[in-house]
Formats: C-alpha cells, sequence, structure tokens
C-alpha cells in the first residue's frame, strides 16, 4: 500500500509541476516557474526517499530536496509581494497582474 | 480607438466568444461576408496562411461560435455568420475595429482574459490587496 | 542539529499553512473554483508535513505515520489535478 501512494504521490507532484510550467508559459508569472521547481524537488524527495529506504528522513540528504522546495516556496511568495509589475490589462478592476 | 471603446460587455464577449487569436480571425472572416454560407474546407483556405487551425478546430470553434449565437449550421450548406442579437453585432464590429487598428492590443487582451483563473492563483499570494 | 530539523520541518509546515489561509482568503473573495480546489490540496499538503513533523521529529521511534502522511498528500495533489483540468480554463 505504501508503494503505492509513495508512487502515486511522486507522480503527482510531477503532473502538477507540469501544470505549472504550463501555466507560467501562459502568463509568464515567475510564482509558476518557482512552483514548478518546488513540485519537481518534491517529487524528487518523495521518489528518492523511498528509492533509498529513506524512513528516518532527517538524517538524510534527500530531505535536503524537501527543504529547498519549501524555500523555494516561500521566495515565490515573498518575490510576488515584492515586485512591482506594470499591470498588464486590467479587467474588472479586480484582476491585475 | 481609444481604450474607452473597450467596454466591460465587450471583455466578458472575448472572454466567452473568442478564446484564442485564431477564433477571432475565424469570426471575422465569416462577419466579412454575413450572407455567405461556408464549409470548413472553404474556411482552411481562406484564413491567413499563419493561423494554425485544423479542420477539427475549425468545427469545435465553429460550433462554439454557435453556442454564443454568433453563427448558425444547416447540416447540407455549412455555417454562415449571424449574429443572434445587436449586442453581439456590435461586439463584433468593436472586434473588427480592434484587429485593424490595435491589434496588438487586442491579443494581449485575449490572452489575458483566457487566463485569469490561472492568474487568480497567482494573485492570492499577494498579502496586500490592491 | 535536533533543533535545526525541528526548525526546518516547521518552517515547511508553516509554509503550507500560509499557501492555504493566502488561496483560502483568494477562494473567500473571488470565488473562482480553482482557488478552492489549490486551497484543498494545501490543506491536504499541511496535514501531509504536520504528521511528518510529528513523525520524524516529536515521535521519531514510538509511531509510523508513513501511511497517513502519503494519504494526506495524495489526496491534496488529487484535489489540485482536479482544479488544473477542470477549473483552470475560461469558458470552454
Amino acid at each position: 500500500m505504501i508503494e503505492f501512494l509513495s508512487g502515486a504521490v511522486t507522480l503527482g507532484y510531477l503532473i502538477a509541476a507540469l501544470f505549472f510550467l504550463r501555466f507560467w508559459r501562459r502568463t509568464a508569472d515567475r510564482l509558476f516557474i518557482t512552483f514548478a521547481l518546488a513540485f519537481v524537488l518534491f517529487a524528487l524527495n518523495q521518489g528518492l526517499a523511498h528509492v533509498f529506504a529513506v524512513y528516518h528522513e532527517p538524517t538524510s540528504f534527500v530531505y535536503a530536496l524537501r527543504v529547498l522546495g519549501f524555500v523555494l516556496i516561500l521566495y515565490a511568495i515573498i518575490d510576488k509581494n515584492l515586485s512591482t509589475r506594470s499591470v498588464r490589462y486590467p479587467i474588472e478592476g479586480k484582476r491585475q497582474v | 480607438m481609444e481604450d474607452s471603446a473597450f467596454s466591460e460587455d465587450f471583455f466578458a464577449f472575448i472572454q466567452s466568444a473568442v478564446p484564442s487569436v485564431a477564433a477571432a480571425e475565424l469570426l471575422l472572416l465569416v462577419a466579412r461576408q454575413p450572407e455567405r454560407w461556408w464549409t470548413v474546407a472553404e474556411i482552411r483556405s481562406e484564413l491567413p496562411a499563419d493561423v494554425n487551425m485544423d479542420d477539427g478546430g475549425i468545427a469545435s470553434c465553429l460550433e462554439a461560435l454557435r453556442a454564443r449565437g454568433l453563427v448558425e449550421i444547416e447540416a447540407q450548406r455549412g455555417a454562415r455568420y449571424h449574429a443572434a442579437t445587436e449586442a453581439l453585432e456590435s461586439h463584433v464590429k468593436t472586434l473588427a475595429r480592434a484587429y485593424n487598428e490595435r491589434p496588438v492590443t487586442l491579443i494581449r487582451m485575449i490572452y489575458a482574459l483566457r487566463d485569469t483563473k490561472i492568474q487568480s492563483f497567482a494573485n492570492a499570494f499577494k498579502l496586500r490587496k490592491s | 542539529m535536533e533543533t535545526f530539523n525541528f526548525i526546518l520541518y516547521l518552517m515547511a509546515v508553516l509554509t503550507c499553512l500560509a499557501c492555504t489561509m493566502l488561496l483560502g482568503r483568494g477562494y473567500l473573495n473571488s470565488g473562482e473554483r480553482l482557488l478552492l480546489w489549490s486551497t484543498l490540496c494545501f490543506v491536504g499538503l499541511s496535514v501531509s508535513n504536520i504528521l511528518l513533523f510529528f513523525d520524524l521529529i516529536v515521535y521519531p521511534t514510538e509511531i509510523d505515520l508513513r501511511l497517513w502522511r502519503l494519504a494526506a498528500a495524495l489526496a491534496g495533489l488529487v484535489f489540485l489535478l482536479y482544479g488544473f483540468i477542470w477549473e483552470a480554463e475560461d469558458n470552454r
């Protein structure tokens, strides 16, 4: 059961990363490429943790991938709030880039 | 053509009826000859060369336009431009003007409107709402 | 080293919770269904990371929550992918 879940989660992260990549190509919003990279790292973390049978994660290098993934997400959030982008297209006054 | 020519209703029209530049080209093509019945092959041959739509794409685009009230389709005759309301007719005219006078703005608008949901994901991470 | 791990795993939990709250607020403000599914995704990931925190940092030897951690993460990802597939396009 755990093997099944581990594989499914790994694939889930990867497919999500592909969607983020697609959204980045559509909108050119840096947040999406950052999330894509983060989710690839989560996928790697999950996959490698299983391959190397890492059960006590904190002592393994594999967990650095997770940490890096979360650092990227934090970076994406901070970057989203710090960078000032010009309005691309005002739509209904609410949805502005 | 000023920005004021682009009303909220026009944005809503674009968002619901014109999901891509190719769709805009197709709509404008059939609107230019409103009495003519078109087959898919005729549309394909008369669309500008850089529009990448195959027969299946053209057919589904026509179906979407029909659902939106811009085109009528008859099995034997093909498709013909027919705006169901005056509002739609006026939006198509605005689209034609924009296409001729401000094509870059129009293209940006089409794609920005297409991506509003995706953009809302990214915008949710802004801590301060503008 | 233990404290370092503690902080890093706590960061993971807090980041997931922050994403959950930001996306949830976005959904409540806009009603955009994509944000609902995204929020649910990060609820699942938050639960997964909280369980991970307890599994490895708080009770490293007493319990093994791997099954539940993975189930929560998978549930979250399924919500996210559902949202991306069905709710990310406008008016199709």
